[in-house]
């Protein structure tokens, strides 16, 4: 078996007496794309930033890259924090560059990839503007240049496709599948469902400092087997609720799924919503990541 | 720590301090200013060419031709004489010439309203009443005519007089190191400059940092930075770098005045004849010291900027908090302007050895009445310790709350941080 990417064992990281982070435990493969999952505030960031070395554990243990100490593999790591890291009176290919040559390239180098980079996401032109000056998509696309500008083993984005437009999310899923590719490990924390499903081979959802639900993602769902039935029939969960065998009925909008209770039988359960309302489309689904974060965290939250 | 990563934090933030508006801007106006302000102040009053048109109005003392006749004679500024004598009522001869200075054809009239009796007394009105020079002159013309009468018929010629009271009072200040000309009225300039210089200097290039120091905690930029050097690293290029900028503006504005110096040269000739001496402004151990001071207050106001600011979230904190850095640099200056009347008193010379007052206490007591040099280069010694103390120190403190957001760290905190 492979070293981790990353591994924590027991990390305790306790602030004013409140633990952030109560025991969590974390594996991530190298060259994978990792989605670290939670509601906020569940200690999601503390994770990152006690995985990175920027805080030290008050228990438990950190092995980045196969190193106890992150801080001693940090110029191997790239971190896209989710607040606006950047210089805002400092022009973008002299931010870059400043941030290449920090985690140890040559001058030539780092002006290099910076116009490189720059190019790639489509700011070449962009050059000499000031961060202030951009609009917050193309900040978030500079700093992801930032993030992964000296080609680190392991690069944890932190919301990384907030405030961008459908083109903007494109161009950046393309770029983590690329670094995907070149064998870099990726941790993406986000509340974006859709991209985890898109994007993560495994994921780990933290909820009050630990870790709830974790593995690779065909095994999670496969653990849940294809329990859910997604209706669209023009209107809510309504009477759909009241059918036997159906354990919760979550409304999304176009759609209502209905998650089956362990032991009820789909067809009988279909044929049941047939008889009861005007069906346009109806299929037995696979539990989507958002629906299995929604019952593993929901089961605990109280509901609105 | 890596030299080459706190290089390269340095150069950022040299590079930041150097490009901004408030640093060119400064550096540019503030020697404009103070040379304007340092070649004034002994020259002001000294060179008016405007022609000066006085009345004066003789309430029957008598003195007014007297008086009329000094005035003309003095050459600069020219004043033209208009005299008015024996009016009866004071008060209601005033209103045309009242109405003249209104209407901005006469500049000012004096009236004697008793003479008989020493002492005279006699007024001046005028739009600008504010002249000194003028009004030594005044009081001179007044004071020779009282005499001139009282010498009358006795054989005292009236030019004889006036070459009795030419006096020539040249100051030297005298100090273990020697006589040196001139007194602490121009020492006052220079000092008040140089004071001046290392407060803005600091103040414009401190603050910068202490608001990228802000700004890099608030927008997280500084996970960014610390997953590629040390907390440390991070502080001591910070530092390295706006200690830089200072030392950039400093090079700066010593140039300027080498090259003033130099050109003024044959000025200094010409003006140590006309009384004025500009070596007394600006001289080589008085730029000498100057460096040394304003280059180890630079280092230590500094750190002192850096620790208030990493210990802020947001720049609103920054602005309350900045007080505690500026306040002892304040003090720092009004000790200084003290010193110029007490230069040698056990009080300055204990101020002038608190490592925050040194830079410009010190410089202020060598500018004005050379210290022994033992206890200059004592000053110098105890600002770079503090500077060492205080960067170890803040090292301590960056590492603490350099990641700290949402809630400041408090004193006590602090206090524990330092002590472990």
């Amino acid at each position: 078996m492979t070293t981790p990417a990353l591994l924590c064992h027991q990390l305790i990281k306790t602030f004013d007496g409140t633990r952030a982070l109560d025991g969590l435990d974390l594996s991530v493969e190298p060259g994978t794309i990792f989605g670290l999952l939670g509601p906020n505030g569940s200690g999601k960031t503390t994770t990152i930033r006690t995985s990175l070395g920027i805080y030290k554990p008050d228990g438990g243990s950190v092995q980045l890259l196969g190193s106890p100490d992150p801080l001693a593999v940090r110029r191997q790591t790239g971190y896209l924090p989710e607040e606006r890291g950047l210089y805002a009176r400092m022009k973008l290919h002299e931010q870059l560059a400043f941030l290449a040559s920090i985690r140890g390239l040559s001058a030539a180098e780092s002006a290099r990839r910076a116009s490189a980079w720059l190019d790639r996401v489509g700011l070449g032109a962009r050059a000499e503007s000031l961060t202030r000056e951009l609009s917050k998509g193309n900040q978030q696309k500079v700093q992801f240049a930032a993030a992964v500008i000296h080609d680190p083993a392991l690069v944890v984005l932190d919301e990384p496709f907030s405030g961008l437009d459908p083109i903007n999310s494109r161009l950046l899923k393309d770029l983590i599948l690329e670094q995907r590719a070149k064998g870099t490990t990726v941790i993406l924390s986000t509340h974006r469902m859709e991209e985890v499903e898109a994007l993560c081979e495994s994921i780990c959802l933290v909820y009050h400092g630990r870790a709830v639900l974790s593995g690779r993602l065909s095994d999670i769902k496969a653990r849940y087997g294809r329990n859910t039935i997604a209706v669209e029939h023009g209107g809510g969960p309504g009477v759909l609720n009241q059918i036997r065998g159906v354990q919760a009925c979550d409304d999304g909008g176009r759609e209502v799924r209905l998650r089956l209770e362990p032991d009820a039988d789909p067809r009988t359960v279909m044929r049941a919503v047939l008889d009861r309302v005007d069906v346009s489309s109806m299929r037995l689904d696979e539990p989507r990541i958002e629906d299995i974060y929604l019952e593993t965290v929901g089961a605990a939250e109280p509901r609105p | 720590m890596s030299p080459s990563l706190v290089f390269k934090v340095a150069r950022r933030e040299y590079l930041a301090r150097v490009r901004s508006r408030a640093f060119v801007l400064m550096t540019v106006l503030v020697p404009a200013f103070l040379g304007m302000y340092m070649l004034a102040v002994p020259l002001l009053g000294r060179s008016s060419s405007k022609e000066l048109r006085i009345a004066v109005l003789d309430a029957g003392t008598g003195l007014g031709a007297a008086v009329g006749e000094r005035l003309r004679a003095i050459e600069r500024p020219h004043i033209t004489v208009t005299e008015t004598s024996s009016i009866e009522a004071v008060d209601a001869a005033r209103a045309p010439f009242n109405t003249a200075i209104r209407d901005r054809t006469l500049d000012g009239y004096l009236i004697f309203e008793r003479a008989d009796a020493a002492p005279v007394r006699a007024r001046y009105f005028a739009r600008e009443a504010g002249n000194q020079v003028l009004m030594r002159e005044l009081r001179l013309a007044v004071q020779s005519a009282a005499i001139g009468r009282l010498l009358a018929g006795t054989g005292v010629d009236a030019a004889d007089l006036r070459r009795a009271q030419q006096l020539d009072l040249g100051v030297v200040t005298v100090s273990d190191r020697g006589e040196r000309e001139g007194g602490f009225g121009i020492a006052l300039a220079s000092t008040m400059s140089l004071a001046m210089l290392l407060y803005i200097a600091v103040l414009i290039n401190g603050q910068g940092m202490a608001t990228a120091i802000v700004e890099e905690k608030s927008s997280r930029l500084i996970e960014v930075i610390l997953g590629a050097v040390t907390a440390g690293e991070f502080m001591a290029g910070k530092i390295i770098g706006v200690v830089g900028s200072g030392m950039t503006q400093l090079a700066i504005w010593m140039l300027v005045a080498i090259v003033a110096l130099v050109q003024a040269a044959p000025a200094i000739a010409m003006g140590t004849a006309s009384g004025f001496d500009l070596s007394a402004v600006l001289n080589a151990r008085l730029l000498f010291y100057f460096a040394i001071f304003f280059s180890l207050g630079y280092v230590l106001y500094s750190i002192l900027f850096a620790v208030v600011a990493v210990t802020c979230t947001s720049t609103e904190e920054l602005g309350q908090s900045m007080m505690a850095a500026i306040l002892p640099m304040v003090a720092a200056l009004m000790v200084a302007v003290s010193v110029l009347s007490n230069p040698a008193t056990t009080l300055t010379r204990v101020l002038s050895l608190f490592p925050l007052f040194t830079p410009l206490v010190m410089l202020a007591r060598v500018n004005i009445l050379m210290p022994p040099l033992w206890e200059v280069w004592l000053g110098i010694a105890l600002l770079i310790a503090a500077s060492a103390a205080s960067g170890w120190v803040a090292a301590k403190i960056f590492r603490y709350a350099l990641l700290m957001t949402g809630k400041r760290p408090t004193l006590p905190e602090l206090i524990r941080v330092v002590k472990a």
